[in-house]
């Protein structure tokens, strides 16, 4: 028996994982559904996986992978990850996602913005918002607040200097308060999903937004059309930096610890991924990193219809794998870098440039919202 | 310190059931925790290595071997005839035959990849348990880990049903 135990202590042929092993190794892994099951498995483990350092360390090792949505028959809608076919969220309503941070989606609709995490079915809607327009949302780090970029339309055109940004933290009583004006505000409106990189929100302003919007071009249009607004979450003041010079059709992203930016020269179906080395980020120097020539294309279009636009491609990483998302008819397709087709998905969804990194992390400001509730409306 | 074959840096590992394994020491420094014990110079002599047995010890040092980086004298010649994307093919079909192993094997390797610190070799020693604990019943991941269930029935009806959306 002494004997016995001496040679377990040594080197232990346990039939099953020490505890320690299974909970810091393989639990600490797996998707948050399949952790919240393992809960009812045994005490020891359900303690442990509700400790808030756990579930940061759970959530650190979570991928932020591309969110697709689209609508059910029934007038809701679903939310789907890339690469995966079983949703993270049905509701019960056709929300608009405005922002997305640190596993929790702000949501409008009719101008009522609300706030959701799927993976713990949290949701409430925000005090009466509608003169405002949310622009990104970002974890606030000296305060650890997370916090939302407003902007409120005061009068046209953009130009005038009167377009005044705020700043509201979940859970505050106070209204959102002013942190001045930015010439550009009202074009970040149109310059797509901010992207989060070094702490800062980055958008890549559109050329053609004053098109779209104004039907000229202002004289000095070129000069700013190469430019990415920085928005510093920590100061909240805004700056500039330089963008690669790069045709039409671009779009910023993070990937693996990099600033990305995707973009379609002229030749079909070729699409250039430039990338700045976080070592590059304060000299800005980006560099063509990837080529990716879609194997097939005419054939992709006559079995799933046509390209549908520019808007709808998506690079991101997954798994260390660099993955190319493009909407094709109804179908989302996956690429891998040499341009192969991986994987689609037939449902009709739509591609977002937001990013999901699922938490269970629990926070202090849902309780606090009026309206508050849990595994309930919206959720299906 | 004993050295071999162009001035290669060999180290010596020992596992608790008295097998030692020379090792180039670039193959051992594959495992983040021996790393540090040289970068520290706690490794003058044999490395006694806790915990895995030598079964287990030299699987692990197997993998190391194949999964060291190919640069120096050997890997430049390597890389220049074989393109990368080769390469991590051929990493991926072995890595597959290695996992090949029974439960108790494999459980083994994680305990030793999280000991060492092997990342490689964690993400693909416990992958498969990740798979196992995703697609499966409460019961049938308890007789898979030997993990016994100690609540109360009606405790794991409450608990269940506050995760309820997780069960469907």
């Amino acid at each position: 028996m002494a004997k016995a135990a001496t040679a377990a202590a040594a080197a232990p042929l346990h039939s099953g994982l020490p505890d320690e092993i299974a909970i810091w190794e393989i639990l600490v892994r797996l998707p948050p559904k399949s952790l919240l099951r393992c809960r009812a498995v045994c005490r020891a483990w359900r303690s442990a996986t509700s400790a808030r350092d756990f579930l940061l360390a759970h959530h650190a090792r979570q991928p932020a992978l591309p969110l697709a949505c689209g609508l059910e028959d029934d007038g809701g809608s679903c939310y789907y990850l890339a690469a995966q076919h079983q949703p993270v969220a049905r509701l019960a309503k056709a929300f608009y996602l405005c922002a997305s941070c640190d596993g929790l989606l702000l949501l409008s609709k009719r101008n009522q913005l609300s706030i959701c995490n799927p993976a713990t079915r949290q949701y409430a809607p925000l005090p009466a918002s509608s003169a405002f327009i949310p622009l990104g949302m970002y974890r606030h780090r000296p305060t650890g607040e997370y916090r939302i970029l407003l902007y409120k339309e005061i009068g046209l055109p953009a130009t005038d200097g009167q377009d005044a940004c705020h700043i509201f933290a979940l859970g505050s009583v106070q209204p959102p308060r002013s942190i001045g004006s930015l010439q550009e505000a009202e074009q970040l409106r149109f310059s797509g999903v901010p992207v989060p990189f070094r702490g800062n929100l980055h958008w890549h302003l559109n050329k053609h937004w004053y098109l779209q919007k104004y039907w000229y071009l202002p004289e000095n249009h070129e000069s700013r059309s190469n430019i990415i607004i920085v928005f510093d979450t920590t100061a909240e003041r805004f700056r500039e930096m330089c963008a690669p010079v790069v045709p039409d059709h671009h779009k910023l992203f993070e990937m693996d610890g990099m600033l990305g930016m995707s973009s379609f020269n002229n030749t079909w179906p070729i699409i250039d991924v430039w990338m700045m080395q976080e070592q590059d980020y304060e000299s800005e120097v980006w560099t063509l990193k990837y080529r990716v020539e879609l194997s097939n294309a005419d054939l992709l279009l006559v079995q799933f219809g046509q390209f549908v636009d520019y808007w709808n491609v998506v690079v991101a990483s997954c798994d260390g794998a660099v993955l190319v998302l493009v909407k094709f008819g109804k179908s989302i397709l996956q690429f891998d870098i040499d341009g192969k087709l991986v994987s689609f998905h037939h449902k009709d969804l739509l591609v977002t440039q937001h990013r999901l990194k699922q938490t269970l992390v629990p926070h202090t400001f849902f309780p606090r919202l009026d309206g508050h509730s849990v595994n309930a409306w919206p959720f299906i | 310190m004993a050295t071999r074959e162009a001035g290669k840096k060999m180290i010596m590992l020992k596992s608790p059931d008295g097998m030692e394994f020379e090792v180039e020491e670039a193959v051992a420094m594959e495992s983040q925790t021996i790393r540090k014990m040289i970068e520290d110079d706690c490794a003058d002599t044999a490395i006694l290595i806790p915990n895995i047995n030598s079964k287990i010890l030299s699987r692990v040092i197997e993998y190391c071997n194949k999964h060291v980086p190919t640069t120096g004298a050997t890997g430049a010649a390597a890389s220049d005839t074989v393109a990368p994307a080769a390469l991590a093919e051929d990493l991926k079909i072995w890595d597959a035959e290695f996992i090949k192993v029974n439960r108790a094997t494999r459980f083994n390797l994680i305990q030793a990849a999280s000991y060492l610190n092997i990342k490689g070799l964690l993400d693909l020693t416990s992958q498969t348990t990740i798979d196992t604990i995703s697609d499966n019943s409460l019961e049938e991941i308890r007789s898979f880990l030997s993990t016994k269930n100690d609540y109360l029935p009606e405790e794991e009806q409450t608990i269940r049903r506050e995760n309820q959306w997780a069960f469907q």
